[in-house]
């Protein structure tokens, strides 16, 4: 009697719907069917994890100053370190510390830099746009006004003078860029809401005597989701871009912990003598970097909109 | 038909474009700009450098920064107290009026008064009394024997009593009154853009050898090289260390080079009992280590000089030994550059109590001086090696130095600096006395005493070379002197930059001590 109970008891929490499919699921088939965005998809993880786990992987620490040389600066790839511990596949900086590990240590920064003001303005701006697009009348008009005036000004330019007052620093760059970005998401956000807001749920929700918060981010939040992801992942990328320009303009980070952009701007002065690598590598995995998460960003549009649905 | 025109406008627009700037004419990329045509306004090596194609001084000086007769014919010493001039006869301002002992009476009031000046020429006139004997005769008297009077004239250009009277910094940027006696008179200066020249043809000395003269300012260094390459300009200074290499195989560029009356150096704390950038390994506040001789020659045996010479600035200077390379007036025969010795200079802290070391943050300007930041970052490397933990922070020159100086409190904020000295008057005193002498406002000693090391028996040294007119005499007192400041390690020297000019082929430039870039040195090959 039991051994027969037993399966049965099983399978039916277990049960597959083969007829209906996940949204999840759907979204996945959807979003690899472009053979492009499964390759920068996968790119992605795997920069993401060299990044990760840049202490391990990396034949030397380019930010501790012992392990690093200045009588091995400027040494062509592929040139044994004076000392014999390493080989600079890729050669050295002019500070003598080894390009490849440089560059993954400096990939680290930048799409710590990327994610974390990305992450913290998506934040913001949500809760700012939502506030705008609820509230309404004056508190929107104000609020979108202060939008409008923050995207007037070039994004550089203002992360420049946040820099000049704040000081140099990992936390202080993710706050000008937070500065820099929030406007855009709060933009977005307030318009797709406006939309939302109108829909039947909503007023459904409103006669059943919800409180706003409860419909604003319960109800109208989770469908501004779309656009929302759209924007995080260029915007993702723009920050990236963003600090690399800082860096290289010399108002980021400390010299001895150069990110990508520093590391472009330590070597710019050398590509009229002919030491091409320094600036090299370490832009080319910029422009790698940025460019797929752009080509996951576009895919996400793709599938995410409805009106681009087959 | 059609085609034959085209041709030919094609041709003419080439030709227009194309054609190489006559020889009458030369075009100079400056590494940065004069602040100003007033030749009082700031005492800055830029605005020296340029102003002295159209003013001159009583005394001038060589590329060896030698002093040679300028407007000055001759002078002797009366006693040690007063000195007379002889003035040249027959030297016209550009407006056509004679120069005499006048104009220079005026300069002299004029030159420490100009106001909002950002550093004046006071250093150069005070203290000093002028008497007209005639037109062409002038006595300078002092308080007391003064042996580097003619030194500090070389240092102040004479300008127009006619034109000068009630002129200010304005009238000489506009034009209005820059009138000199120099080679070149002024045309006309564009901020941000470009400072023209024309040549004087009644000059009384040797007649320049160009018609007209450019300055532009080009503020970085890969872009001045461009400008040289492509031909914008015929002479370029300060060409970057990285470029050099480069530069030397490129068959149609000259390059010319000679040492500096420069040194970089590191200032320590030494008067703080606890220095604020200076902690344990564990973070924890210790006593200011600097103090400690020992610590202080550990840090010197820890650099690197020949790394850093071969390495950073790529070969354009020689390592350092003390206040001024071993050419000029004072310096020590026997002091060598200290060698590179990391087992004696972790042997030395553990003894001096630190044998584990300590933290320490480095603070320096990024790009007042060539390379200084690949070098404060290379040292940084050397002392960690050596067990200090040595982080470093570099600001841009101006926020850097008026911390350095008087930060919160009004004294020196930072523990370690990477600096540079130029000694202005060509000798060691010009070193000694700013840079080691007892800070002391009245006196006038360690005006840049960021260290604040002080040591009484030195003062007295200085003071009396600084009252020695015998010049043998006063050369072995000062050397000395920079014996004693060496050998209690009071500044960490590093290296005597190298300047480089790079000029078109064709062209040759005398390099200067003084970092000047004149284009009276300027030679058709």
């Amino acid at each position: 009697m039991s051994i027969a109970e037993t399966p049965a008891t099983v399978e039916t929490p277990n049960k597959p719907k083969p007829a209906v499919e996940s949204p999840l699921r759907r979204f996945a088939a959807e979003f690899l069917e472009s053979r492009v965005a499964a390759g920068a998809l996968l790119m992605l993880g795997l920069i993401i994890s060299l990044a990760a786990l840049a202490p391990w992987i990396t034949p030397q620490n380019p930010y501790d100053l012992a392990q690093v040389d200045v009588l091995d600066s400027r040494l062509p790839p592929g040139t044994k370190s004076s000392s014999g511990a390493y080989t600079h596949w890729l050669g050295t900086d002019g500070a003598g510390r080894d390009l490849v590990s440089a560059m993954i240590y400096g990939l680290r920064i930048s799409l710590l830099v990327g994610a974390a003001s990305g992450l913290i303005a998506m934040v913001i701006g949500t809760v700012v746009g939502m506030t705008a697009a609820y509230a309404g009348g004056r508190t929107e008009t104000l609020i979108m006004r202060v939008v409008d005036l923050q995207l007037s000004f070039p994004a550089i330019l203002l992360a420049l003078m946040l820099i000049a007052v704040l000081g140099k620093g990992i936390d202080k760059i993710i706050i000008a860029l937070v500065t820099v970005q929030w406007a855009y998401y709060a933009r977005t956000v307030r318009g797709t809401a406006l939309v939302e807001a109108r829909k039947e749920y909503v007023e459904a929700a409103r006669c059943l005597g919800l409180s706003s918060a409860r419909i604003l981010f319960k109800h109208i939040g989770p469908n501004c989701m779309a656009p929302l992801i759209v924007v995080a992942t260029v915007q993702t990328a723009h920050a990236i871009a963003l600090e690399a320009t800082l860096s290289f303009l010399g108002v980021g980070l400390p010299q001895t912990e150069p990110s990508l952009g520093l590391l472009i701007s330590n070597g710019f002065e050398y590509m009229l003598s002919h030491k091409y690598w320094i600036s090299f590598f370490p832009g080319l995995v910029l422009l790698i970097t940025i460019v797929i998460i752009n080509l996951v960003g576009d895919q996400l549009r793709d599938v995410l909109n409805p009106r681009l649905k087959k | 038909m059609l085609r034959a025109v085209r041709n030919w406008c094609l041709a003419v627009v080439v030709a227009l474009f194309v054609a190489p700037a006559t020889a009458q004419e030369l075009k100079i990329g400056l590494a940065s700009e004069p602040s100003a045509m007033d030749p009082h306004f700031h005492n800055l090596t830029p605005n020296n450098s340029l102003l002295s194609h159209v003013f001159e001084r009583l005394v001038e000086t060589d590329p060896s920064n030698k002093l040679i007769p300028g407007l000055a014919e001759s002078w002797k010493i009366l006693d040690g107290n007063i000195w007379e001039f002889k003035l040249r006869a027959g030297v016209k301002w550009h407006d056509g009026s004679a120069f005499t002992a006048d104009d220079v009476i005026f300069t002299f009031e004029r030159a420490p008064n100009v106001p909002n000046s950002p550093s004046s020429f006071a250093t150069s006139t005070k203290g000093k009394t002028l008497k007209k004997i005639d037109d062409l005769t002038l006595q300078f008297s002092t308080p007391g024997p003064y042996p580097l009077l003619a030194n500090d004239l070389s240092n102040v250009l004479i300008v127009s009593r006619k034109t000068g009277e009630g002129a200010k910094t304005e009238d000489y940027n506009s034009g209005k009154a820059a009138v000199g006696t120099g080679p070149f008179k002024f045309a006309s200066f564009t901020p941000g853009d470009k400072i023209e020249m024309v040549r004087n043809p009644d000059y009384w000395g040797t007649k320049a050898a160009f018609e007209k003269i450019t300055f532009k300012p080009i503020k970085a260094g890969p872009a001045r090289v461009a400008a040289l390459l492509a031909g914008d300009v015929d002479i370029i200074e300060d060409v970057p260390t990285a470029d050099i290499e480069r530069l030397k195989k490129e068959p149609r560029i000259a390059l010319s080079q000679g040492v500096s009356r420069r040194v970089i150096y590191f200032h320590l704390d030494q008067f703080r009992d606890e220095t604020p950038f200076i902690k344990a390994k564990d973070g924890g506040a210790i006593k200011n280590p600097l103090r400690d001789k020992r610590v202080r020659q550990a840090l010197s045996k820890a650099i690197n000089r020949d790394a850093i010479v071969s390495r950073v600035m790529e070969g354009v200077a020689l390592p350092a030994s003390q206040f001024l390379a071993d050419q000029f007036f004072g310096v020590s025969a026997k002091l060598k550059p200290v060698a590179f010795d990391l087992e004696g200079a972790r042997k030395l802290l553990a003894e001096a109590g630190y044998p584990n070391g300590f933290k320490m943050t480095m603070h320096g300007p990024n790009g007042r001086y060539t390379n200084d930041v690949k070098i404060i970052e290379a040292v940084a490397q050397m002392f960690t090696r050596a067990g200090i933990e040595t982080s470093i922070e570099t600001l841009p020159p101006a926020v850097f130095f008026s911390r350095a100086s008087a930060g919160a409190g009004g004294l020196p904020e930072f523990s370690f600096i990477l600096v540079g000295w130029s000694a202005d008057t060509g000798e060691t005193s010009g070193s000694l006395k700013p840079l080691v002498g007892t800070f002391d406002k009245d006196k006038g000693t360690g005006s840049a005493n960021r260290g604040r090391y002080s040591n009484p028996a030195l003062d007295a040294m200085i003071a009396e070379a600084q009252a020695t007119v015998d010049d043998g005499k006063r050369a072995g007192i000062l050397a000395q002197a920079v014996e004693i400041a060496i050998d209690d390690v009071a500044i960490i020297p590093s290296h005597y930059p190298i300047n480089t000019w790079g000029t078109r082929k064709g062209l040759k430039i005398t390099p200067r001590a003084d970092e000047y870039t004149f284009v009276m040195g300027v030679t058709k090959e």
